[in-house]
């Protein structure tokens, strides 16, 4: 018995985006990461294109995130170098690029400077081969000082930097535009702001093609099921032909993850719910597992185990 | 929203007398304007200025040396039309038919080949319909055709007939109640379409009341209209319509972002 | 889908008699098609047409139970592709496969496992639904799955592909309903009728969508009910894009050979896989995913992927208004109060239990509303915060009058000073994430 044609017919493919310079181009990676450009729903290769595979970027920061340690023992002591954190997570785990955190930049944690932040992006870049994602410590004033000179730092190497809100967009068009990087657009947990964002970066003359969309994260049990359906929303729309949403998404899994309660808390203060040990990287796996299914393009990540659980699924999934 | 621009029709002087002079750029100029202005689709009426296939043909060429928006012929001919449908260059919409079978059974072989769009006026040999109910007739009258000629109802815009406010005022409430039914014949449904200065028609508010009409049809399923796209307010009114019925994500700057 | 007027139209008798008050048949369609008018106000309508109406407006998903009576497990009768549209209806069941070579008391070991797999996570009950059990391969089927039956509290899945064994099984335990897992294009005969005459519902499998259809086809018309398509795994993005095909037949075509709920049965390389493919399989279209495995690392993800997914996303989720500990609280401890929004106060709960200051949150009933649709929706002001301190109590619980107010609601603050006992309002940040730098500074 034929079962029915039930292809849609999607009228617009979402922007591919390419990340990272070879010399050729003016860089210095070794090879260049591109996301998007797919014209039909995650996976669904009976009915259009899915020309490029989901990525994972490596969790990188500056200084020791506030994380357990199940998951600091299994990065290892190179957690306290973020060039040793960053080439373990390209020779160890297999991440496609780095995403680089520069936590330390926050006046609550250690208030570094813009110099000193430059001079650890330079140091990564050099360490590793990789695309970059230099992502600010969301603090608007100082990541408006802060950015422009990592940024400078990083000039030609055709960065992902990260973010763009609504509070904060003329300097990271400016600098993006100046230095040739590509921006994350960041509205948290609205479909209509990250819209707006979109609307305010077209204005400043930046081209939506070299836009990646970040409706923030929610872990696994924490609002997971709000950015869920915004990531199915947007990449529907976008197909539709609503250019303003038809950006590659990223999901900052690691970033979100290891805060929440089944990914922190033993057994001895979750009891019957396992040991955190398996649980805990389980936490972040199935979380990217779910985005994927949403319509992630990017998956920022931080547990080994989780990382190459992650690396399986996806090519499963193609 | 599917915006049909209804400028380059030879009922304007401009356009007649281009048409008369062969002269291409006022036809360029409109095609320009209108397709600035987002129009889906250009309406190109050859009027009472030529009955000649080669000065539709021509007007088509002219659009089409401007702009690459589809073309949606104003006529229903079938001599005419045999000419003009190959000119176009991307599957024309085809304006119009009646829900009369023989006029259908000699139009749609040339629209189902073409692989366009075709409008239905939900009118047939007895005129104008007085009710919505006459309306629906008429309308299953044409997807009945539609079906027999292997179209898709996404092929077909349904045209539920306009009549003047000011000389039918009690037709105003049939035409929205049929146009509220059209999507309910078929999945995937047809398009619905107006013509929509026809409300206003010797009125002294036309603006005003072609944008509250259109506000009210798009309530009602309208996803087509032939208007003057040119007309600020009646986009905006548009565009906010359909973010009210849940057609596209709200953004601040809404409005800015359509116009950019 | 709705019935469109066009459908109906063809089962009218299309003589415009005008006995239904419409002057034409087609405009009594399309007020059928519109719910202004049932089929019976035509006088002339054959049977035919009313029973082939009547099957056109089933729903395009059936519901499937398996089990007996309350016990029993729901699926299927989903209205929509994506969460949004309405929402997703009947939560995707764990199933936890006893292997047929576990001994008697391995299985029951196994069974317990099973039984204990049950956890109470934000305020809901989550646990595993349903223990497969497999039948081929074991000596005694119908033993097995008699001993499963009476220890297990959720229903059964007979698994297996030797319809000798699973008829045999099927009969042990036939009064429980179980899911027989599964027909295939030879076996259909055999297991349809079985299923029939015992009323337990039936999955079948096939190597395309096109077979399984008619595999499915062939079990309806043995006089089974009720169906479940399954899918296996070794073929993971295959298995995904076919879920999907057969969920858009289903729901937008109304192709009801495949109008039934999906079960996968999970095989990875690893446990690790199989949770997190089991989680992607719940999310896009599985109502069912058989796992291996039952330790609460593995089973707990997937059925927190459910909680998330399944929820209504029309209403918000909310905690309960009340006053919440968080760690071990004393009479010197932080106060702040935050909207019953569960996404708020569970943002904010985190965090405080990050900064390691046991703290007092006030939880103020907002509808669901997060703190600043609560405030533009007039469901949270100064006054009513004042009087929510006062009903939960709050002032007993601590010796000092500090009240951290969200740094979103810096406009409360005059009020509550004036009008409260809390006499020092400190605003707090805006964010939750910056809860713990907060608490570690200002607080202290």
């Amino acid at each position: 018995m034929a079962v029915p044609d039930v292809k849609e017919k999607w009228s617009n493919a979402i922007n591919a985006v390419t990340i990272g310079a070879t010399k050729d181009e003016g860089g210095t990676r070794a090879s260049t990461v591109t996301v998007g450009g797919q014209n039909t729903l995650p996976f669904m290769t009976f009915e259009g294109e899915c020309p490029n595979k989901p990525v994972i970027a490596g969790y990188v920061a500056d200084t020791v995130p506030d994380w357990p340690d199940v998951l600091k023992n299994a990065i290892g002591d190179e957690i306290n170098s973020p060039v040793e954190w960053a080439q373990k997570c390209v020779q160890d785990f297999g991440v496609d690029l780095i995403c680089l955190k520069l936590l330390s930049a926050d006046p609550n944690i250690n208030d570094a400077s813009p110099e000193e932040c430059a001079k650890t992006v330079k140091a990564v870049l050099e360490a590793v081969d990789v695309p970059l994602i230099i992502w600010g410590c969301d603090d608007d004033d100082k990541d408006n000082v802060v950015m422009p000179e990592c940024s400078q730092a990083a000039r030609g190497e055709n960065c992902l930097l990260g973010s763009a809100k609504v509070s904060n967009y003329r300097t990271m068009v400016a600098i993006c535009k100046a230095d040739k990087h590509k921006v994350i657009s960041e509205a948290p947990c609205d479909i209509n702001l990250g819209k707006q964002v979109n609307i305010l970066l077209q204005d400043a003359d930046f081209d939506l093609k070299d836009v990646i969309g970040y409706q923030t994260t929610g872990a696994l049990g924490y609002g997971l099921d709000y950015i869920y359906t915004i990531l199915e929303r947007a990449r529907i729309t976008g197909m539709q032909g609503d250019k303003l949403m038809a950006m590659p998404q990223i999901c900052d899994i690691g970033g979100e993850t290891w805060r929440a309660k089944e990914a922190v808390a033993d057994d001895d203060i979750l009891p019957g719910w396992g040991k955190l040990a398996k649980r805990g990287p389980m936490w972040e796996a199935v979380c990217a597992g779910n985005y994927l299914q949403a319509g992630a393009d990017i998956l920022v990540m931080a547990h080994p185990e989780a990382i190459k659980i992650m690396q399986q699924t996806i090519t499963k999934l193609i | 929203m599917i915006l049909i621009g209804e400028r380059i029709n030879a009922g304007f002087k401009d356009i007649k007398a281009a048409i008369e002079n062969k002269d291409g750029d006022v036809i360029k100029e409109w095609a320009r304007k209108q397709t600035d202005k987002k129009a889906t689709y250009l309406d190109v009426n050859l009027g009472t200025a030529s009955n000649k296939p080669e000065d539709l043909c021509w007007m088509i060429e002219m659009v089409q040396e401007e702009v690459d928006t589809p073309i949606s012929i104003d006529n229903n001919r079938p001599a005419m039309l045999k000419e003009a449908i190959p000119v176009c260059k991307k599957p024309p919409l085809v304006n119009s038919t009646l829900a009369i079978d023989e006029k259908m059974d000699e139009l749609l072989p040339l629209v189902a080949e073409a692989g366009a769009s075709i409008i239905g006026l939900v009118m047939d040999e007895t005129g104008s319909p007085k009710n919505s109910d006459k309306r629906i007739e008429n309308a299953g009258k044409i997807f009945a055709k539609i079906a027999e000629y292997e179209m898709s109802p996404e092929q077909l815009f349904l045209d539920p007939i306009v009549m003047p406010l000011k000389f039918m005022q009690e037709q105003a409430q049939e035409i929205l109640k049929a146009a509220g039914q059209f999507g309910l014949f078929s999945d995937p449904p047809c398009h619905i379409v107006c013509g929509l200065s026809n409300i206003s028609n010797g009125t002294t508010q036309k603006s005003l009341i072609n944008r509250t009409f259109c506000t009210m049809m798009i309530a009602n399923g309208l996803d087509a209209v032939i208007l003057d796209v040119m007309d600020d307010e009646l986009v905006n009114a548009i565009l906010t319509a359909e973010l009210i019925m849940n057609k596209s994500i709200y953004a601040d700057s809404y409005i800015e972002a359509f116009r950019r | 889908m709705a019935i469109t007027g066009m459908q109906i139209y063809k089962l009218l008798p299309k003589t415009n008699c005008k006995d239904c008050g419409l002057p034409t048949c087609m405009a009594f369609a399309m007020q059928i098609a519109a719910k202004q008018k049932a089929l019976s106000d035509c006088p002339h309508v054959s049977d035919e047409a009313q029973s082939e109406l009547s099957d056109a407006s089933a729903p395009p998903m059936k519901l499937i139970k398996i089990g007996a009576g309350d016990a029993a497990f729901q699926c299927g009768q989903e209205t929509v592709m994506f969460r949004h549209e309405e929402k997703f209806h009947n939560g995707t069941g764990v199933a936890v496969r006893i292997p047929a070579s576990l001994s008697d008391a391995e299985c029951l070991a196994k069974v317990e496992a099973i039984n204990n797999s049950v956890f109470q996570r934000v305020g809901e009950e989550l646990k595993t639904a349903l223990v497969a059990v497999e039948v081929d391969g074991c000596s005694d089927p119908a033993g097995r799955a008699k001993a499963v039956a009476d220890k297990s509290k959720v229903p059964l899945i007979l698994m297996g592909k030797e319809a000798d064994r699973l008829k045999a099984a099927l009969d042990a335990v036939k009064d429980q309903k179980p899911l027989v897992f599964k027909a295939d294009a030879g076996t259909v005969d055999v297991l349809a009728e079985a299923c029939a005459a015992a009323k337990a519902p039936l999955a079948v499998s096939a190597g395309s969508l096109d077979e399984l259809a008619e595999v499915a086809g062939k079990a309806k018309n043995k006089g089974v009910e009720e169906i479940v398509l399954a899918f296996g795994s070794e073929n993971v993005g295959e298995t995904l894009r076919n879920l999907t095909v057969a969920r858009r037949a289903a729901l937008k075509k109304t192709f009801r050979a495949l109008g039934y709920p999906a079960l996968v049965d999970i095989q990875a390389d690893t446990p690790e896989l199989a949770v997190v493919l089991a989680s992607s399989f719940a999310a896009k279209y599985a109502s069912i995913v058989v796992m291996d495995v039952v330790e609460p690392w593995a089973i707990l993800p997937i059925l927190t992927t459910v909680q998330n997914i399944y929820t209504d996303p029309q209403v918000p989720n909310t905690v309960e208004a009340k006053l919440y500990e968080v760690g071990s609280p004393n009479e010197n401890s932080p106060v702040m109060f935050t909207t019953n929004f569960s996404l708020t106060y569970f943002s904010v709960e985190g965090e405080v239990e990050r900064s390691k200051i046991p703290s007092y949150i006030c939880v103020v009933e907002t509808e669901g509303l997060g703190v600043l649709n609560a405030y533009a929706g007039d469901k949270i002001s100064a006054e009513k915060v004042i009087e929510t301190l006062k009903t939960q109590g709050v002032a007993d619980k601590v010796k000092h009058r500090k009240l951290i107010i969200p740094g979103l609601l810096p406009i409360f603050r005059a009020e509550l000073e004036d009008d409260s006992e809390w006499k020092e309002v400190i605003i707090g940040p805006e964010t939750a994430s910056k809860i713990p730098a907060f608490l570690n500074e200002v607080w202290k």
